[in-house]
């Protein structure tokens, strides 16, 4: 928990700033999300690049990394299926909520076309939730359900958000794995969610 | 996404070249501020939003339903499969059997 509280720290500050007006005004107008993001992927590649294990980490890539994003869909149909039942939403509209994977962008756009504005809110706040989750509670993740756990649960941003945090809590051995996971339901995402809404 | 996934690779091919100049420490260190920086900058950028904030109270208790739902099943499989892969910080992903050193390193 220890790296987990200064990120969900900083989070609530710029979160409470921005509320209150005291952020700066070139943040706000300006989106600083992405560079930022970038400027973490080009870090998380050079410690990739640097480390000399990173040709027997590619060798060693096995057919049953695969499980991994297998393990996430049924994972994550079961459990939004059953939230279903205490919720308004049909169990479908929460299938097609939870197969956006943490992937919000594109699948509360998918979701906002198909099934109204509503539901389309609920899939982007329910992703952002599941990315955020993934970012603060990694390093809890990694102690308490072994190093698959975040990988699982980053879903579709394990190749670009929540790497850093995954390779800094379960070691730079997770990246690739990560990256084939994500790159799995990142091509499932509209697949699901149109398959979803159409039911 | 794939731009970010491109600037990586990039990364990769220049750490690639500037091995054994870069300090894995420093660079972890470095990972962290970014990681840091990049959930205040989300942090603003979700304070920021009115529209995002109004809704809060009214659909933020289905969506995080729903997210700690599929996050709860996800977890459930996670520790169902930890036993294929490795349990640990470090561990190789792919349970090969062979002992660990610290940060993944044969022992």
């Amino acid at each position: 928990m220890s790296a987990s509280l200064p990120i969900l720290a900083c989070f609530l500050a710029g979160l409470l700033l921005a509320r209150f007006g005291l952020a700066p005004e070139a943040l706000l107008r300006h989106d600083p999300t992405l560079p930022a993001l970038w400027l973490l992927m080009a870090l998380v590649g050079l410690s990739l690049g640097a480390d000399r294990r990173l040709g027997e980490i590619l060798r060693s890539l096995r057919p049953r990394v695969l499980l991994l994003p297998l393990g996430t869909t049924v994972g994550t149909f079961a459990g939004c299926a059953l939230m279903s039942v205490f919720l308004v939403y049909s169990v479908a509209d929460c299938l097609a909520v939870g197969a956006g994977f943490a992937y919000y962008s594109l699948s509360s756009v998918f979701i906002t076309q198909y099934r109204g504005e509503e539901l389309g809110t609920v899939a982007l706040l329910a992703n952002i939730f599941r990315e955020l989750f993934t970012l603060i509670f990694t390093p809890l993740l990694v102690r308490l359900c072994g190093a698959p756990a975040p990988v699982m649960c980053g879903g579709a941003s394990t190749m670009d958000t929540t790497l850093p945090v995954i390779t800094r809590a379960a070691g730079t051995a997770w990246a690739f794995p990560a990256i084939v996971h994500a790159m799995v339901l990142d091509f499932s995402v509209p697949f699901w969610v149109t398959l979803f809404c159409g039911l | 996404m794939y731009i970010a996934l491109g600037i990586m690779l990039c990364g990769m091919l220049a750490g690639r070249l500037l091995r054994g100049r870069l300090r894995p420490e420093a660079l972890r260190r470095w990972i962290f501020l970014a990681i840091m920086l990049l959930l205040f900058f989300l942090g603003i950028a979700v304070g920021g939003n009115a529209q995002l904030v109004r809704d809060l109270p009214h659909l933020g208790g289905a969506a995080l339903a729903l997210a700690l739902g599929g996050i709860g099943g996800t977890l459930v499989c996670a520790v169902l499969l930890r036993r294929v892969f490795g349990g640990g910080r470090g561990d190789r992903p792919h349970g090969d059997g062979r002992p660990q050193g610290r940060d993944g390193a044969p022992a």
